[in-house]
């Protein structure tokens, strides 16, 4: 049993965590949710360890901890999968498994053994249903695939308490349901497991029990079979949240904004042709690694087809980079990695905001930027979606998850360009601000008249935004549904069974 | 304005002035002769070479790049100047001009093959260092061009208001950088490039023309240092600029410059500067054995950038203590 008495955690300017008194118990999934920001990563990073410095005691049945470091959390049978994929790239997949247990497979020689290593990383690889070669190196793996590496090895450390730290935020539904059968059965064995997630459903599908925290205190705990969506929203974010239908865009007009016909390149896509129209929400469905956003980086010019034109408002283009992309046809594209692509970790949000407007508000003589206009313009966007700073100069590594993921949203609302391609917008954003996001989408798009190309993994928001879906499979497109929204009901399920005929 | 200045003077910058002005007051204190004018004077002098060299390796750390090849370029740059004036007889101005051009392309040589090949910064500046040095030797033959005209040395010799004309360029030279990185689409640009390319290049930034153009900005620097050089000794000499990597290492770190690219502060520099060159006079001053000074140098650098650890064990310590009170 893992008990927290009074745990307190501040960092410069805010209060990530205050008073917490909180107990999991064996055999129990135990969920922890709150907005983005509310302290749940911070929490965890207590109890493993990894913020060592902090108010209040912690128990692990009924022992004091005073952990020093994440390693000495293993030790005493806690470990965590994390929000943020930590992999070691170069590596194989069994290295990156038994990584921090080299040790115990040495020969007597005092050579590694790499026999028992495959193995034993095979076991762990087979708990979690993946089927690859243990010797494979991890870095070409999907998003989703390394996400249930990190997994196997968690499982590897046979703890007693695991903490899963939004697990599911970039993988299939598939996928996750291989792992809630493994939670369970880990349930049944008596182990602690403490679950993160922004996706509702899976609370509902999984967890026993739910912890709500808002801005650092706790807000209730509960059995799950006494809530429901709505009242779990409303102890988040301290309102209630109407989840409504978007109704019809506009009717579509006739001109194309953005033609592709027969775009290939060697194993990334092949053959891709679509039309997206004025005012346009157009959906790229599809398993990961499918070969959407490979197609999306050609169209904003970070990559080259080997073959196939690009046509803007009629015209045939050739895009080299992506600043022409941007300021001379005017396509965005707000990446899927928010690390790696989307933003400047070391920089403050105002730096990574402006970035793509810096050009426009500058003086025309002395070339300075008007650092003034900017943060204005700024702010706006920070207060349209909420993003929870202390001030536009914190640094966006400091930030939670979810709010990194707006501040890289609201660089491209700032852009203003007149085409967007969006890869997975919602990735770990909690529910109120998904629904903003989707709203803010769908604004572009009916009233601003903006196009849009949406990639996302996640179906009900596909359905709900996008009024054609194109689906991928393989690198290729396979099929299109173009009569999403004209349909009387939208019913998921009839969809979700249609997209997986083209998937066959 | 409050927080405009508190943002630009940064904890950092405070750090390392603080430190400069500490090791100001204890030489002074413990030597006679370092208060004096003409010791402050050179100071000065050497403090301002110091900062331009370091600005020719600032300009290209910041974009996550390095320059192996500064001191082949200022020298290429100084016996071009020398040959103009002594073997050509040309005007003081055209000498300039051309040795300029030359630090210009070949820092454009370092950025097309680091870019357009591409290639990895450490390798291609430390391959041009080689044949930048093997021209200067191959066209001076190793000798000195001495014959340079009397009025080429008054901006390297001369002062103004007290303090060196050197100085007063060198003061422009950083405002010039600090409006750049400050105020500028090309500057922040340079900075974003260096914080993270991928994310900066989806941004819309044309990374490659800002590696680039990093590259020939310290060219660029590299070759005026030299010819400030020239001007200073009031002769051209093949040797000039052997030691500048090591010093421009040095006063960029210890002035703050991140190592990863993406930040750069001309107060900084200033100041990293200046803590060099008092060490550097302080050691003469009270006769250490001038032998070790690369030793000095190195240490230096090594605490330079351990500082940040220092801080945090002492906030570190002070939290036990006050916990351990407070039980
Ligand atoms: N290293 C840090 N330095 C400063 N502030 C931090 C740091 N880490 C977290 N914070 C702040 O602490 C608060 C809680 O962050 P935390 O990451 O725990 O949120 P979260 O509940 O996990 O959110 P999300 O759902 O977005 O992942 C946020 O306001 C965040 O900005
Ligand atoms: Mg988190």
């Amino acid at each position: 049993m893992l008990e927290l008495q009074q745990i307190g955690k501040s960092f410069p300017g805010v209060r990530a965590l205050d008073g917490i008194n909180l107990q999991f118990r064996p055999g129990e999934i135990h969920a922890l949710l709150g907005e983005n920001g509310a302290g749940k990563s911070t929490m965890i990073k207590v109890v493993s360890g990894i913020y060592p410095e902090y108010d209040g005691e912690f128990f692990v049945n009924g022992d004091k901890m005073t952990l020093k470091s994440y390693q000495d959390a293993l030790d005493h049978g806690i470990s965590v999968v994390n929000q943020e994929i930590q992999i070691i790239p170069e590596s194989s997949v069994a290295e990156n498994i038994v990584m921090d247990k080299l040790s115990n497979f040495k020969k007597k020689s005092g050579r590694v053994d790499w026999k028992a290593i495959n193995a034993f990383a095979g076991k762990y690889l087979d708990m979690v249903e993946l089927d690859i070669d243990p010797n494979t190196p991890i870095g070409p793996l999907s998003a989703a695939q390394k996400q249930l590496i990190q997994i196997a090895k968690s499982l590897s450390c046979d703890s007693k308490i695991l903490i899963l730290d939004e697990p599911t935020s970039s993988v299939t539904r598939h996928e996750a349901a291989t792992l809630f059968s493994i939670m369970r059965k880990l349930k049944d064995q008596g182990v602690t497991l403490i679950f993160v997630s922004h996706k509702l459903e899976e609370i509902f599908e999984v967890c026993d029990l739910v912890t709500v925290i808002r801005d650092g205190r706790w807000v209730g705990t509960d059995l799950v079979g006494n809530l429901d969506r709505e009242k779990i929203i409303e102890m988040m974010i301290g309102r209630k949240c109407s989840n409504e239908y978007l109704g019809n865009l506009n009717k579509i007009g006739e001109d194309i904004v953005l033609e592709a016909k027969g775009i290939t390149k060697e194993s990334e896509i092949h053959d891709a042709s679509f039309e997206l129209h004025r005012g346009e929400i157009l959906g790229f469905y599809g398993l990961v690694g499918a070969g959407r956003t490979e197609l999306a980086k050609i169209l904003i010019g970070n990559s080259r087809a080997d073959s196939g034109t690009i046509s803007v408002e009629g015209k045939e283009v050739e895009i080299h980079s992506v600043s022409e992309a941007i300021y001379e046809h005017g396509i965005g594209y707000v990446s899927e990695n928010r690390k790696e692509e989307g933003l400047i970790l070391d920089f403050d949000v105002e730096q990574n905001i402006g970035i793509t407007i810096w050009n426009e508000l500058k003086h025309r003589f002395s070339r300075k930027i008007d650092d003034v206009a900017i943060r204005k313009e700024e702010q706006r966007h920070v207060d349209k979606l909420q993003i929870k700073i202390t001030g536009l100069d914190q640094m966006v590594k400091n930030l939670s998850g979810g709010n990194q993921q707006k501040v890289s949203i609201a660089k491209w609302l700032a852009a203003d360009c007149d085409i967007l391609i969006i890869d997975e917008p919602t990735v770990g954003v909690d529910v109120g601000a998904k629904e903003y996001i989707h709203q803010l989408i769908w604004d572009l798009a009916k009233v601003q008249n903006k196009s849009i190309i949406l990639i996302s993994s996640d179906l009900p928001e596909m359905i709900k935004l996008a009024r054609r879906i194109l689906v991928f499979k393989e690198h290729e497109i396979v099929g299109e549904l173009d009569d999403i929204h004209t349909r009387e009901s939208l019913c998921e399920d009839q969809i979700s069974r249609r997209i997986g005929e083209f998937l066959v | 304005m409050n927080s405009m200045v508190k943002k630009y003077i940064k904890r950092r910058e405070s750090g390392i002035a603080i430190a400069a002005i500490l090791i100001f007051i204890l030489f002074s204190v413990i030597t006679d002769s370092f208060l004096t004018a003409y010791n402050l004077f050179n100071i000065s002098r050497t403090l301002s070479f110091y900062v331009f060299i370091a600005l020719s390796q600032a300009v290209v750390l910041v974009v996550g790049g390095m320059n192996l090849s500064i001191g082949g370029i200022g020298a290429l740059a100084t016996i071009t100047t020398g040959y103009l004036l002594q073997n050509v007889g040309v005007p003081s101005s055209v000498a300039v001009i051309c040795a300029l051009g030359i630090g210009i392309a070949c820092g454009a040589l370092n950025g097309f093959l680091i870019t357009k090949v591409p290639l990895n910064a450490f390798i291609v500046t430390l391959s041009t260092s080689f044949i930048f040095t093997g021209l200067v030797y191959g066209i001076s033959k190793g000798f000195s061009y001495t014959d340079i005209p009397k009025s080429f040395s008054l901006v390297g010799r001369k002062a103004f208001l007290g303090l060196p004309i050197i100085f007063w360029l060198m003061l422009v030279m950083l405002a010039v950088v600090f409006y750049i990185y400050q105020y500028t689409v090309t500057g922040r640009r340079m900075l974003a490039t260096g914080g993270n390319k991928e994310a900066a290049e989806l941004s819309g930034i044309n990374t490659d023309r800002m590696i680039l153009f990093s590259n020939i900005l310290s060219g660029f620097f590299a070759a005026l240092t030299g010819i400030l050089y020239v001007s200073r000794m009031g002769s051209a000499q093949p040797a000039t600029g052997t030691n500048w990597m090591i010093i421009s290492f040095a006063v960029a770190i210890i002035g703050g410059t991140s190592l990863d690219g993406g930040v750069i502060t001309a107060i900084g520099l200033f100041f990293g500067g200046v803590i060099m060159v008092l060490i550097k006079n302080g050691l003469i001053l009270v006769e250490a054995n001038v032998y070790f000074e690369q030793a000095f140098l190195g240490s230096i650098i090594l605490l330079a950038v351990s500082l940040d650890r220092i801080q945090y064990f002492f906030s570190h310590v002070r939290k036990k203590m006050n916990d351990s009170k407070n039980k």
